[in-house]
């Protein structure tokens, strides 16, 4: 078959009328929500956000209002923590409107989703490793400092025995293997999530690039 | 110049440009409802993109370049995929076929062929049918176009193997 000969056919299909859709129907799609893979990504970041302030928000008032406000330093690390994962969110919403961008030509189009989505994945691996150690430091703190004398606080002064310049290494030799792990299993379930689809975005690129 | 942004313009140049989009949704799409959420995806992209159309591009090189963007990179599980080749469903030469009342299977002939192609094939030989220039094509997909000449050889080459293929079964 020719390429040329196809023009016949195309021509053909060129003046056959196409399907009306009054400014009605167009207005009404405007209107629906899209299913495009970075819309559901954006969808699910929403999930999260909400999922973060539902669960987050009873624990702060919880801590401010009851106990007579003395454990209102509870409330303050969760406020802080609220403040980290606005960042995460802020800026993995940032990624996602970058990789939301259709106006460029094809092949720059899928560079930069490429790109955008590579860095948006090394951001979820890092901050969903990095979160673990964070936050057990976070609580060991608050835990030395609003329950000094509670049976736990010293657990691991009592276990070891050792002088307290020792802790921060017990607490490594425990965190090191569970961070390792974290970031071993945040590794795979982003393969899971966007493997497939940086995968066919990459092999799009290489055939518009190849010569 | 600068392009009124309101949707009632807006609507009116998509039901203006809505022939380009259906042969869009139907070259990246086997079935209805496919097609269907692909057509609604291109007019919520445009229709996203559309305030900062500044007009420096030809409105129907913008409007393609969203349109390919958004069928080639939407990358959803389709319900139907192409059968395998088959040699009913095989592009014969269409020259000798041109009667009119064999337009049908003239046009059948022709997807059968295109679904066979990759999804930038698809877009290379759609703006090649619908008569853009090399200098439009470049601007669209962003291929130099001297290597858009080479891969147009490479596509026709690709057509004439599988007419070969089909009709006397040579692999």
């Amino acid at each position: 078959m020719e390429l040329d000969s196809l023009k016949y056919a195309w021509r053909t299909l060129a003046s056959r009328p196409v399907p009306e859709n009054s400014p009605g129907q167009i207005r009404a799609l405007l209107q629906q929500r899209s299913k495009g893979p970075v819309a559901k990504m954006r969808r699910n970041l929403v999930g999260e956000l909400l999922l973060i302030l539902v669960t987050y928000t009873p624990a702060i008032l919880f801590y401010f209002l009851e106990f007579d406000g003395k454990l209102s330093g509870i409330a303050w690390l969760f406020i802080l923590l609220v403040i980290i994962l606005a960042v995460y969110f802020h800026r993995k919403s940032r990624l996602l409107n970058a990789m939301q961008c259709a106006e460029f030509d094809i092949c720059s189009s899928l560079r930069q989703q490429v790109d955008t989505l590579k860095r948006y994945i090394r951001f979820y691996v890092r901050a969903g490793t990095v979160m673990i150690p964070v936050m057990a430091i976070l609580s060991w703190l608050i835990i030395r400092w609003k329950f000094p004398r509670m049976p736990g606080a010293d657990l691991f002064y009592r276990i070891s025995g050792s002088p307290w310049w020792q802790h921060p290494l017990i607490w490594l030799a425990m965190l090191i293997p569970v961070t390792v792990g974290v970031y071993f299993l945040n590794v795979w379930y982003v393969g899971r999530l966007y493997g497939q689809h940086i995968r066919k975005l990459q092999d799009l690129l290489r055939e518009m690039e190849e010569v | 110049m600068q392009a009124p942004h309101t949707q009632e313009e807006f609507v009116k140049l998509v039901q203006e440009h809505r022939a380009m989009l259906y042969k869009v949704c139907r070259l990246y799409c086997f079935s209805a409802d496919d097609r269907q959420d692909l057509f609604q995806e291109i007019v919520i992209q445009l229709w996203r993109s559309y305030p900062r159309f500044r007009g420096e591009s030809k409105f129907s090189t913008w409007l393609y370049r969203i349109a390919l963007n958004t069928a080639i990179s939407n990358l959803r599980k389709q319900r139907i995929r192409p059968s395998p080749l088959d040699v009913n469903e095989m592009p014969t030469p269409l020259q000798d076929m041109s009667y009119p009342g064999e337009e049908e299977e003239q046009v059948q002939q022709l997807y059968a062929a295109i679904d066979r192609l990759s999804e930038i094939e698809k877009a290379l030989v759609m703006l090649y049918l619908e008569d853009r220039s090399y200098e439009e094509m470049e601007e669209i997909l962003g291929i130099n176009q001297n290597n858009l000449r080479v891969k147009m050889n490479r596509i026709r080459e690709k057509l004439r193997k599988m007419t070969k293929e089909a009709t006397y079964g040579i692999r």
